[in-house]
């Protein structure tokens, strides 16, 4: 067999400089698919708009589209057996946001680069379109994952240094500081933070996962959990209450003790641990409710926003009447959102409140449509997790999901009233750079957990050494 | 690989994974029920909510529908304003509370409020042809309201209320039809629709410490004081707590010495004429026994009493065009039963006094739940809306059943009495409308402290076939016997036609 | 209601409409991962029951699921470790391609067999038939559904 070893690493390295391409016929029927109905949604836009049948924003769709084909072209031609759902679901995602973007008034945002001032839709294309590259490339170029588990108190330091900086380089938006601006350029360090703490947690727990779920500490009659090797992850929640208290972003703070908590349970299945998260998720939301105005005024709001319609409760109560109007079948896109004195009067209309204005002009139907496709996301990853060959990999592949999946959730819970309204983004529809790139790491590494390794060889033809060969690798 | 077993600390982490899967669909489930439930069954009320953007943007761009009476006078109409567009004129002062104003700067109040939606045109209030609203080129059709309300008759009884604060309300008992809902003070509507005098009268109005803008016929709570018997009689005579021969022999000397209970002594005047006869259930109502209704009360019970109203509406805002207040037997806590804390609440407020508050609307109701042989029609003031699709009529629709015929008949002779009779007539008079047989039970109630008393009456006419219930509260008017008047006044009016 | 309404309703419904038609191809290749999962590499493929053993291991009756790639013989490394006077320790390799199992002799002093005759190089394998390796009698059978 030693005459073979020379040859063994060259048949298993992939192959960047030769091509091997595996053509991804779901996806790219699929991908058919989100083009035609985003092609249907431009031409409802531009007809409602213009009054006869046309395209809107047809020049950013076709940029979209093509994207999206290259980066489909750019999976077939790596040639890995990764997701082929992945993708189209997220590119509908984003169209449906491009859509909405194209929608709204331009000037909600004012974006320059390079000189030239772009609106909102525009700047949206842009941070799509790099967004699609970064998932696409992260899928085809991360092989191999030891980077990512070794180095986890990188990881977390990095996100630690991350959440400093904001501190120190933060700027004040709405009573919460949430960008930090470097020269031209600003971001919510808050959603790389998310990938970042996924990471770490998922390396965490796949080390420490027996001693976690096994080990018990018996005080009294009690069985408690180990509570030393809990000591990082308690620092994880310290951390998120640290971000409600210096920075008033109570939607990353919510998003990262729930990813926190359900990741713990995978890990280690015990209940225990998500009852006493609950209890101190209860008992640190009480410290908040008596302490902070942000967080009062939030619930108070969430009770009866109608007592402070024209006040703090104007964002929910118009959301609601948003929802209202749309109705079963919405008011189709462009026909909704009434201006008062030229202004949508859903502050946020791009960001934090989307869900709501795709309530409106999809109605009930689109809405349960998007919920759909964030709930096939759920389904593709968490898969993804259950067949990963290791817990590191199942853990990460879970966590990026719950990232998503549970973003989505909160949002669009506090967008119905169904929860406090907490300022986060919904994922990939949203407007926002920083979003959509955190959301595209998420995305590219989903893809690059998925792939499945190569596809074994046809039987031979030739009787000989390849099955002996296949036998020996199995064998040790 | 392993024929062997895994070793048992690293157990596979799919189960857990199927755990929080199933957690997060269920989450996703409780997001589309949500949506439904905002998007489907409150996708009405939100949509005519009157600070919807829709609906102000609609209001800018719309003339709205018309107002009118049941005789087809109209009660609020459009004038065109100088730089396009149009403001609203009413027809008179008589309305303002009721009607309320529709304006660009101080928006909406009483039924222009609560009808916004349809007078915009955003909704015609049928919700097949609003689902299909949104297929048509030009949705908007501005409803035109027709009421059921007699303009004379609304000015009449204004006219008549005069300076004093106070209420009337009239209504048809068979349909439920509001013929007049008047309360004073009013005020200008005109004034604050139109532009150029909108801000000094809207200062006028805020200025005057009548509460014009209240209308007092839905959202005053006034204490009902013996207009309050009728309910109690229908609970005690409904449950069989008494009988109309019922008589309690304490009750003579105790109108002397005043009705101990619970170491609280009930007083009551005494009746000079009656003797020490002990009455029975009609004399009772005819000369106002407070120890009668009393010790009723207390045969009933609390529970029973709470429950008889709450039959008849108290409790909970009634089923009405506008929002009123909810009207109260108690303010509840107890355990007395049916939320009274003692006897001695339950005893006063038998004969109406304790904690209980009504609305004018609610004690009109009561009248006509007797008038129509125990079963309450839903009260309502629109009849019909008329769009260009067409006209949508508002049909008569029963509300409760609260009484049998046999107990309300029995109620109603002793109201009929109470007005007819001789002894009656020392406290109804002039609630009897000439050549017609009136049922009625007058009211003064104390409100503590000095001040005069608030004068009630509640009845109808005529006894065999009533076409009019009545509820009359004059704020300071003293004994029952003014509010009598206005009513006979008003009836009449009504009876003779010259309200239609 | 005017045509040009109509037609924008139309285009408007389509919208949403192919939105649901993209789920609905979704989940068709979602129920068609789910019932293919079954047959990929990691969840059983086949499993082997074994018939006779007369040393004792593996234990006569005993049921071994199998990997994509399982191997027979005496060497502690292999899959399946028959302890056998007459195996090989490399013995046998059992393949799952595809959809269909192969066994091939790695060169065996004393051979394997197929239903009583002797594998030459690679032979495709069906459910229910019997491999001898040495005196140890295996019957490949299908996977538990």
């Amino acid at each position: 067999m030693s005459a073979l070893a020379g040859t063994r690493p060259a048949a298993r390295r992939p192959a960047i400089g030769r091509l091997r391409p595996r053509f991804r016929r779901r996806e790219l029927g699929l991908l058919a698919l989100v083009a035609l109905a985003l092609l249907a949604g431009s031409l409802s836009l531009g007809w409602e708009r213009a009054g006869r049948p046309e395209l809107a924003g047809g020049g950013l769709l076709a940029i979209y589209l093509g994207t999206l084909a290259l980066v489909h072209l750019g999976q077939v031609l790596a040639g890995r057996r990764t997701d082929q759902v992945l993708l189209p679901v997220v590119g509908l995602l984003g169209g449906i946001g491009l859509l909405m973007m194209i929608r709204l008034p331009q000037d909600l945002v004012q974006q320059s680069f390079g000189g030239a001032s772009l609106g909102l839709a525009q700047a949206q294309l842009i941070w799509l379109v790099l967004a699609l590259v970064v998932a696409g490339s992260l899928a085809i170029v991360v092989r191999n994952d030891t980077w990512l588990r070794l180095y986890k108190y990188t990881w977390a330091a990095a996100g630690i240094a991350l959440l400093l900086a904001t501190f120190v380089l933060g700027r004040n938006t709405n009573g919460a500081t949430l960008d930090i601006r470097l020269g031209p350029v600003s971001g919510q360090p808050s959603e790389l933070l998310k990938v970042i703490l996924v990471i770490f947690l998922a390396a965490y727990l796949s080390e420490n996962r027996p001693l976690l779920a096994e080990r018990s500490w018996l005080v009294g009659p009690f069985r408690l959990p180990p509570l030393p090797y809990l000591i990082p992850m308690i620092a994880m929640w310290a951390i998120a209450i640290l971000i409600v208290v210096v920075q008033r972003d109570l939607g990353a703070a919510l998003l990262f003790f729930a990813v926190f908590l359900l990741l713990l349970y995978v890990a280690t299945g015990r209940g225990l641990y998500v009852v006493l998260g609950l209890l101190a998720f209860v008992a640190g939301s009480y410290v908040a409710y008596r302490l902070f105005g942000v967080v009062r005024e939030r619930f108070d709001v969430w009770l009866d926003p109608w007592a402070t319609a024209q006040g703090s409760g104007y964002q929910v109560v118009q959301a609601l009447y948003a929802f209202g109007r749309g109705g079963l079948l919405g008011t189709g896109l462009g026909a909704g959102l009434p201006s008062v004195g030229g202004q949508i009067p859903l502050p946020e209309v791009h960001t934090d409140m989307v869900f709501a204005a795709l309530g409106e002009e999809l109605g009930l139907v689109g809405i349960l449509g998007v919920l759909g496709l964030y709930l096939v996301i759920l389904e593709r990853g968490l898969r993804i997790a259950a067949s990963a060959a290791d817990d590191f990999r199942a853990l990460l592949a879970t966590g990026l999901t719950l990232v998503v999946a549970v973003q989505a959730l909160v949002i669009a819970a506090g967008n119905l009233k169904l929860i406090p309204l907490t300022g986060i983004t919904l994922p990939f529809v949203s407007y926002g750079g920083s979003s959509l790139l955190a959301n595209a790491l998420v995305v590219g590494l989903l893809l690059a957990l998925s792939d499945r390794g190569v596809e074994p060889p046809p039987p031979p033809r030739a009787p000989g050494g390849r099955l002996a060969r296949l036998a020996d690798r199995g064998a040790r | 690989m392993t024929i062997g077993g895994s070793s048992a600390s690293h157990r596979p982490v799919g189960p857990n994974v199927v755990r929080v899967a199933l957690a997060l669909v269920v989450a996703f489930a409780a997001l589309a029920a949500g949506a439904g439930y905002w998007q489907v069954f409150q996708a009405a009320p939100l949509s005519s909510a009157p600070d919807n953007p829709a609906v102000v943007a609609a209001a800018r761009n719309v003339v709205r529908g018309r107002i009118l009476d049941r005789g087809g006078r109209v009660l609020a109409s459009n004038v065109p304003a100088a730089g396009g567009g149009a403001y609203r004129a009413y027809a008179d002062a008589s309305i303002a509370p009721l009607i309320g104003y529709a304006s660009s700067l101080y928006g909406t109040a009483g039924l222009e409020r609560a009808y916004n939606a349809q007078l915009t045109g955003l909704q015609t209030g049928d919700p097949v042809a609003d689902a299909l609203r949104k297929f048509q080129a030009t949705p908007d059709d501005p409803a035109d309201l027709t009421l059921s309300l007699s303009l004379p008759l609304q000015q009449k009884a204004v006219a008549l209320l005069g300076a004093d604060r106070g209420s009337v309300v009239m209504l048809d008992p068979s349909t439920g039809e509001v013929l007049a809902m008047a309360s004073t003070p009013t005020y200008d509507a005109s004034a604050i629709a139109d532009p150029a005098t909108a801000r000094a009268a809207w200062a006028a109005v805020q200025a005057n410490a009548g509460h014009p803008l209240l209308d007092r016929a839905i959202q005053g709570l006034y204490v009902p004081g013996s207009v309050f018997k009728i309910v109690t009689s229908l609970a005690a005579l409904g449950s069989g707590a008494i009988t109309p021969s019922t008589t309690y022999p304490q009750q003579p000397g105790a109108e002397r010495s005043g009705l101990v209970i619970s170491g609280y002594r009930v007083v009551d005047g005494h009746h000079l004429f009656t003797g020490n006869t002990a009455l029975d259930f009609t004399q009772a109502i005819e000369v106002s026994c407070n120890i009668y209704f009393a010790l009723t009360g207390l045969a009933v019970g609390g529970a029973g009493l709470a429950a008889e109203a709450g039959r008849l509406g108290f409790g909970s805002p009634l089923p009405f065009d506008l929002p009123t207040a909810a009207s109260q037997v108690t303010s509840g806590g107890g355990n007395f039963g049916g939320g009274f804390k003692d006897p001695v609440e339950l005893a006063n407020a038998a004969y109406g006094q304790a904690e209980v508050l009504v609305t004018p609307l609610q004690m009109a109701l009561v009248a006509a739940a007797v008038a129509n042989d125990g079963v309450v029609m839903t009260p309502h003031l629109v009849t019909s809306l008329t769009t260009r699709a067409g006209v949508r009529t508002v049909n008569p629709s029963p509300w409760r059943d609260v009484a049998t015929p046999v107990v309300a008949n029995e109620v109603k002779t002793a109201m009929e009495q109470a007005v007819e009779s001789q002894w009656g007539h020392y406290f109804t008079a002039g609630a009897a409308v000439p050549g017609i047989p009136t049922a009625g039970k007058t009211g003064t109630a104390q409100l503590g402290g000095s001040g005069e008393p608030n004068s009630w009456f509640i009845g109808f006419a005529p006894v065999d076939h009533p076409a009019v219930a009545i509820a009359v509260v004059i704020e300071g008017g003293g004994s029952g016997l003014r509010a009598a008047a206005l009513a006979g006044e008003l009836m009449t009016y009504d009876l003779k036609g010259l309200g239609s | 209601m005017e045509a040009s309404l109509l037609a924008l309703w139309l285009v408007r419904l389509a919208f949403l409409g192919l939105l649901y038609l993209f789920l609905l191809a979704v989940v068709r290749v979602l129920l068609r991962d789910l019932r293919s999962a079954a047959r990929e590499p990691g969840s059983e493929l086949g499993r082997l029951v074994v018939v006779a053993s007369p040393d004792g291991e593996p234990p006569s009756g005993s049921v071994i699921p199998l990997d994509a790639v399982t191997t027979i013989g005496r060497d502690v490394n292999n899959t399946v470790v028959v302890e056998d006077a007459f195996a090989s320790s490399q013995h046998a390799v059992l393949t799952f391609r595809g959809r269909a199992w192969y066994v091939e002799d790695r060169g065996s002093t004393n051979g394997t067999y197929v239903n009583g005759s002797l594998v030459d190089d690679v032979e495709p394998l069906g459910f229910g038939d019997e491999i001898q390796v040495g005196r140890v009698r295996l019957r490949l059978e299908r996977p538990r559904a």
